[in-house]
């Protein structure tokens, strides 16, 4: 009898399913779970699905690269460090989300202090500039080349000309799709203002990049 | 509908969340007017261009230095745990000190004012009617018993003075 249920156990196991395999067939309240029950790599999971995310809406937020993965890590250790506290009916994507948008907002304030820091990263970002482009085609023509790396550096710019609190809004919405209520959690404010911002942000930047795009 | 009522609806026009009759409203004014038409091209073209920005991917470091990071929370959690119990159990000792030094305190003021000290003994003198009264040191000496003489000295003048104890006076009073 017992061999019998310990073979139904086996079989209703996905066949070669590893541990990892399972977590990643969990939604996020699962693998916090299991995590919370123990499971270390159930973290790393975590890691995995929202580090390119949080990356990039960090770095469009505030423009640097190294200091976007400073404070992805920072989102990590903390959400290591509070899992415990964190309320599982809410999202977790929410609260990843709302600890990312708080450390970018912060880096942004205390770059508006401190002109030092200002100027070291508008000096470092053209340094950048000297780095491959991810999306460069060598097959492409020289002058089609050009032009989207033109392109895409006005898209940068203009997004960066956003004032801080509508660039958010935008970012999170149009990059990383969130609904508006999200949005609202997220930012701290009423579905109204978020809507508000939303549209102003969408009709200032149109208008940056309109004549660009003729 | 008029452009300001276009330009306030039209970011759910874009996300595509307005109810049926809405977005019809809005498809009709976009045919009569150029000028929100424009606008609307714009808006999305825009939109697709920042859409289609690529996505940067983590530094191949990235995990490396998330561990180690965390390696270091760890141990911060840990020795801020054992900073915390030490501090409280050191709280508790200076506390308790401070109590039993206060006890003590106490204890030592009433040593101080002492409840157990025994007076010496005070002869009461009355003076006979019959007796002139002596202006020699025999009155002096009386003056000076109720505040605490020596027996001995009292005795030595006590045949000079006759003695009435109070009692005997009082019972034959009675």
């Amino acid at each position: 009898m017992a061999m019998i249920a310990r073979k139904q156990a086996v079989q209703a196991q996905p066949q070669g399913a590893t541990v990892r395999e399972q977590l990643r067939a969990m939604d996020d309240s699962a693998v916090v779970s299991a995590f919370l029950g123990g499971e270390e790599r159930a973290f790393a999971e975590l890691v995995d699905r929202y580090q390119t995310r949080l990356l990039n809406f960090i770095y469009r937020t505030i423009g640097d690269r190294e200091k976007a993965e400073d404070l992805v890590q920072e989102v990590f250790v903390r959400v290591y460090r509070h899992l415990h506290r964190f309320d599982r009916s809410k999202k977790f994507s929410t609260w990843a989300y709302t600890i990312a948008s708080n450390l970018a907002k912060n880096e942004l304030r205390n770059r508006s202090r401190n002109p030092l820091v200002l100027f070291q990263t508008v000096q470092k970002n053209w340094q950048d500039d000297d780095r491959p482009l991810q999306f460069e085609d060598s097959t492409s023509r020289p002058d089609d080349m050009y032009r989207k790396r033109f392109l895409r550096e006005i898209v940068e710019e203009s997004v960066a000309k956003l004032p801080e609190h509508h660039r958010n809004v935008f970012i999170l919405r149009e990059l990383e799709g969130k609904s508006y209520e999200e949005i609202a959690e997220i930012t701290d404010c009423n579905l109204g203002t978020v809507k508000s911002r939303l549209n102003r942000a969408r009709n200032s930047f149109a208008e940056i990049v309109a004549p660009y795009m003729e | 509908m008029d452009c300001r009522e276009f330009r306030e609806q039209h970011l759910s026009y874009v996300d595509d969340t307005l109810p049926g009759i809405e977005l019809v409203r809005m498809q009709m004014h976009l045919t009569e007017c150029p000028e929100c038409s424009r606008q609307d091209a714009t808006i999305r073209r825009s939109l697709m261009l920042f859409r289609s920005l690529p996505r940067i991917e983590p530094s191949p470091d990235f995990s490396q230095k998330l561990e180690r990071k965390l390696r270091d929370a760890r141990v911060a959690d840990a020795t801020a745990l054992h900073t915390g119990r030490t501090r409280r159990l050191g709280a508790a000792v200076t506390v308790s000190s401070a109590l039993m030094l206060a006890y003590i305190g106490l204890s030592l003021r009433q040593v101080d004012t002492p409840q157990d000290i025994v007076l010496p003994p005070v002869v009461a003198l009355a003076i006979s009617t019959e007796v002139q009264p002596s202006s020699g040191p025999a009155l002096e000496m009386i003056a000076a018993v109720p505040a605490g003489l020596p027996l001995w000295t009292a005795a030595l003048y006590a045949e000079q003075t006759p003695v009435h104890f109070a009692s005997i006076e009082s019972t034959s009073a009675r």
